[in-house]
């Protein structure tokens, strides 16, 4: 009897031990949850694998299906829950409802950089919401100007456009759209804008709401399409509609249809954001602040390459475009 | 409408009816299947979870079955409105919507009571009669047509479902409803009690406490707000399903239309009650999310209707009618929600959960109609 409890007491002793070996190196260990399933956040994944390889960190991916609250937090609140990650690289797919949410994540003791859509205003300096390390992403009310010109370039300086966008109160589209009103407002009287519609991310929707538009107004010269769905939905719309040609497109994001609809004569241009640099430059933030520095900036903006049919085939520029391995 | 069919002895059973032991246990087995599948899939992810991070991450802390408790909470609410709904052999398509219009509604009802000078907790009742007031419109509607009008449920309940989000998208400004009062998060996010582990630390009940820094990276919030809501409404749900004449009558309405008719049951009455129930609780659901985001939003239920479907049939309710528990709800909820965190927790693409859920979904309606088998008897089922 005696041996018997002896050899459990061994074991359990030995058990015991051995499960105090030295834990794995304290690697880095960052989460990463983008908006939802598109070319732009699948360059931006590349982006964040490209740095966790080569400054030697982990990363846990999850991307939400839909874009909406109900669909980011849970898997924000699971990536918390781990406990076992140091920062979470993410965008707010909603500029209020998500700072709940992610300050709790920060009060769990988890740092927040914030990529292509921000909390709040944006300032996270002097702005009402302080918590996340930094934004990076495009300056999209320059985006929205930009547009705004080319597009009106592009039918002559007078008619009436139509703005198609996503999804209300993302600090990204939003800021597209006011850049471009403003331009158009202030420097193409002639113009008349109308819009935006949200297709709340559905090319099917997109695509309903720009045949609507050039249904019912019967000067429509030209169409925004703020961002990789809205751009997909107004080009076909109008190329269904056989106005390929007579009607300017403007995409905003360089996906690969985006780039054939230009190629056809439908699009006639498209801002192409960075992603790639969105994605490994919060990485690298990360690295720098957990090694104790304290000056990164707490906005960057990643600029634009602007793409058109001049352009696109130079490689300097056609490197922008959204292409993802295998894809 | 059908009757259930009578039952038919299997030749050499051990007396009529009684059934063998092993048709016993087959029986038991398929009625505690999903109890036994949450409790293999916890063990699964429990094992799993740390294997997988080299123990950096353990699968059943306090934090992370707190997060399942919140998550569940929509699903689960318009889980138990659609029990009562599938135990009367009907179908509610619409309370996904119901749930998103019930959130705009509480979001408009709270901030125009705030702004015209109510205190807030006066302003947050307003916003849950206003949420309440709208799904049980819908909900009487639902079921008079229903019942009244003998259309069936699911042609019913789909019509309504696209006018109630119209009306939320037009009630909403571009699908949000913003400008809450701040205070608002606290009744949404606060919880019963709070525990901060380690030195300094302490159990402290109702009054968040006021700490930064490390205190508060290791405070751990325990049954929140809606948590305690939701088990209420379970609690409230049990009750009036085994408990009361409602219960009852819901059952035998299921079970067999004609029968409840020939014993005086009011059917009419008790069904449009039935879907003003299941609006209801969607009702709670929107008012929740709107608490928790501080924002009404018009498209925030869209996506749980399937979830909700797949957690009641889970859980055990017969797609037939005439059977089921509020308790096999929840656990159809929890498996969802286990599902989804242990596979964010494995960092494994958390895509998997819907062709698990539906794997399991299928493998529940199969079980329902093996029941029947393993004792023998012959079930003509309803149409939906």
């Amino acid at each position: 009897m005696r041996k018997q409890v002896l050899a459990a007491l061994a074991a359990g002793v030995a058990l015991a031990l051995a499960s105090q070996t030295a834990p794995a190196a304290e690697k880095l260990k960052i989460g990463f949850l983008p908006g939802v399933v598109d070319p732009f956040y699948q360059v931006m994944q590349l982006g964040v694998e490209r740095a966790a390889k080569d400054f030697g960190v982990d990363v846990v991916t999850q991307i939400p299906p839909t874009w909406g609250v109900e669909a980011e937090t849970p898997l924000l609140d699971a990536m918390v829950a781990r406990g076992d990650l140091n920062y979470i690289i993410t965008a707010p797919v909603d500029k209020d409802q998500m700072i709940g949410p992610l300050k709790s994540a920060v009060d769990h003791g988890i740092k927040v950089i914030t990529v292509d859509t921000y909390l709040g205003d944006g300032d996270y300096v002097k702005g009402p919401v302080k918590f996340p390390l930094s934004y990076i992403g495009s300056d999209n009310v320059e985006g929205g100007r930009i547009a705004a010109r080319g597009l009106a370039k592009a039918i002559g300086g007078k008619g009436t456009v139509y703005i198609n966008s996503t999804n209300p109160n993302v600090s990204s589209v939003e800021g597209r759209a006011v850049g471009f009103k403003e331009v158009m407002a202030k420097e193409f009287p002639d113009i008349k804008v109308i819009g935006p519609d949200f297709n709340l991310d559905d090319p099917n929707k997109a695509s309903q709401q720009t045949a609507a538009a050039l249904a019912r107004e019967p000067n429509l010269a030209g169409v925004f399409g703020t961002n990789v769905f809205s751009a997909q939905g107004a080009g076909t719309a109008v190329v269904n509609a056989g106005l390929g040609g007579h009607i300017q497109v403007v995409a905003y994001d360089a996906t690969q249809l985006a780039i054939e609809l230009m190629d056809k004569g439908v699009v006639t241009l498209v801002l192409a954001q960075k992603p790639f640099d969105m994605g490994y430059l919060a990485v690298a933030f990360a690295v720098a602040d957990a090694a104790g520095v304290t000056s990164l900036p707490a906005r960057v903006e990643t600029g634009f390459a602007i793409i058109d049919k001049n352009n696109v085939k130079d490689p300097a520029i056609a490197r922008f475009i959204y292409k993802v391995p295998g894809k | 409408m059908t009757d259930r069919g009578s039952t038919v002895a299997r030749p050499g059973a051990h007396g009529a009816g009684a059934g063998s032991s092993a048709q016993r246990l087959a029986l038991l087995l398929s009625r505690m299947w999903a109890w036994l599948f949450l409790a293999l899939m916890v063990l699964f992810f429990v094992i799993a979870v740390p294997l997988s991070t080299g123990g950096s991450v353990n699968f059943l802390t306090v934090r992370n079955s707190q997060n399942i408790l919140v998550a569940i909470v929509p699903v689960l609410l318009l889980g138990l409105g659609q029990t009562f709904v599938l135990i009367a052999a009907g179908i509610d398509l619409s309370v996904g919507w119901v749930m998103s219009l019930a959130s705009v509604l509480s979001a408009l009802a709270l901030r125009d009571s705030f702004n015209s000078g109510a205190p807030l907790p006066i302003a947050v009742l307003a916003g849950l009669a206003a949420a309440l007031a709208g799904a049980g419109a819908i909900g009487l509607v639902n079921g008079s047509i229903i019942a009244k009008l003998k259309v069936p449920a699911f042609i019913v309940t789909l019509g309504t479902s696209f006018i109630v989000r119209g009306v939320a998208y037009l009630m909403s400004e571009n699908s949000t409803v913003i400008g809450l009062p701040a205070g608002v998060r606290a009744y949404g996010n606060d919880a019963l009690m709070y525990y901060i582990t380690g030195p300094g630390g302490g159990l402290y009940f109702l009054d968040r406490p006021e700490v930064g820094g490390e205190l508060l990276r290791r405070m751990e919030i325990i049954f929140p707000y809606p948590v305690l809501a939701a088990a209420f409404v379970v609690a409230l749900m049990m009750f009036l399903l085994h408990k009361t004449q409602f219960g009852r009558h819901t059952y035998a309405i299921g079970g067999s239309m004609d029968a409840a008719v020939r014993s005086g049951i009011p059917v009419d009455r008790h069904l449009i009650k039935v879907y003003m129930l299941s609006a209801a609780t969607a009702g709670v659901a929107g008012f929740l999310s709107t608490l928790r985001y501080t924002a009404g939003s018009a498209v925030i239920g869209d996506s749980l209707l399937l979830s909700s479907i797949a957690a009641v049939i889970i859980g055990g309710v017969s797609m037939f009618g005439g059977s089921g528990t509020v308790i096999g709800t929840v656990i159809g909820a929890l498996i969802i929600a286990v599902l989804t965190t242990g596979l964010v927790m494995l960092n494994v693409d958390a895509f998997w959960q819907f062709i698990v859920v539906g794997a399991v979904v299928i493998i529940a309606v199969l079980i329902d109609q093996s029941r029947d088998l393993i004792m023998g008897k012959q079930r003509k089922g309803a149409a939906l």
